[in-house]
């Protein structure tokens, strides 16, 4: 049967993104795009850190479910773009391509180490409490140091997260020129 | 507008503040125990700690339960946009700061790996497109 020429004029099926908040993630995706234009501050993460991770999709379940991050882009098995505030996380896939690359010596990048991001909670027992119940692993107990509370949980990769809460005696910003007030 | 906290294990604090606000434009905001100090570099509150016992009063570099300690490195890292790749890696190399590779051109983004003077890592970019900008400073 002759195809029918007009097949090159149709459109493909898009799927329709059914998570309620699609609509939310593409003007803030919107606004990203639009540069030097000020799209308000929660739209521009304004700090980005990069976690090898094994597996993607396991990654991104995590840190969205778990610790309420939001997905901005997904290039399938490479590398993921996470969101929550103002901090911009980069999932990449060791040896990917891309962050996940060998270096020119041949050196695989790779999860794990002891340099983390540290997200704050305002209740850190019970943050744990319910981590704890919807499977989280920790590294090790609650801490208390000097002016926080604290624990360092494990992601699906072996990296970590370090999560903590204020005590008495915490100062978010010293006073000084560059304090801008307000709590995270 | 939240502040992204990041900690970074280096053996030695004095050191690490002088190269991050000597060479990465981060400003000291206390290094109160010399196991610890906090930086700035506009949104990124960087927590420098160095190794500490476990009876320190610090609480974020202590050995863990098991017993393993802390240390610098890994592959984990934060990253800071600069708009002249190549032009502040030359600087940067002159003033004999050590990288891990060269420079790397990804989907988005032009980049390449610093190793601070404990051998963490630190990515430097620079957006080839508009998406991979984060906010104006």
């Amino acid at each position: 049967m002759t195809p029918d020429p007009l097949d090159a004029l149709r459109l493909p099926i898009v799927p329709v993104e059914p998570r309620p908040e699609f609509a939310d993630d593409l003007l803030r995706r919107i606004g990203m795009a639009r540069a030097g234009r000020a799209a308000g501050p929660a739209a521009r993460p304004a700090a980005t850190v990069r976690y090898f991770v094994d597996d993607l999709d396991t990654a991104i379940s995590f840190y969205c479910q778990q610790l309420g991050f939001r997905e901005d882009l997904r290039s399938p098995g490479a590398f993921a773009m996470l969101h929550q505030g103002s901090l911009r996380l980069l999932l990449s896939v060791p040896g990917a391509a891309g962050a996940g690359r060998a270096l020119p010596d041949g050196t695989v990048p790779a999860p794990g180490g002891w340099n983390r991001i540290a997200l704050q909670v305002s209740d850190l027992a019970a943050t744990v409490a319910a981590l704890r119940d919807a499977g989280a692993r920790f590294r090790d107990d609650m801490v208390t140091g000097v002016g926080v509370r604290q624990i360092v949980l494990l992601d699906p990769s072996g990296n970590l997260v370090e999560l903590f809460e204020p005590a008495a005696g915490y100062r978010d910003r010293p006073a000084g020129p560059r304090t801008q007030g307000g709590t995270p | 507008m939240s502040t992204v906290s990041v900690r970074y294990i280096v053996n030695n604090v004095d050191e690490a503040i002088a190269f991050y606000c000597g060479h990465l434009g981060f400003a000291e905001q206390m290094h109160p125990d010399p196991a610890f100090a906090m930086l700035t570099r506009g949104d990124l509150r960087l927590v420098l700690v160095a190794p500490v016992p476990p009876g320190h009063p610090g609480g974020g570099s202590r050995p863990m339960p098991d017993g393993t300690k802390q240390q610098p490195g890994g592959w984990n890292r934060f990253m800071l946009e600069v708009p002249d790749l190549a032009g502040t890696v030359d600087a940067l190399r002159r003033d004999g700061v050590r990288f891990r590779n060269d420079i790397v051109t990804g989907v988005g983004v032009r980049q390449i790996l610093i190793n601070d003077p404990s051998g963490n890592p630190v990515e430097l970019f620079e957006p080839v497109r508009p998406e991979a900008r984060l906010a104006g400073r």
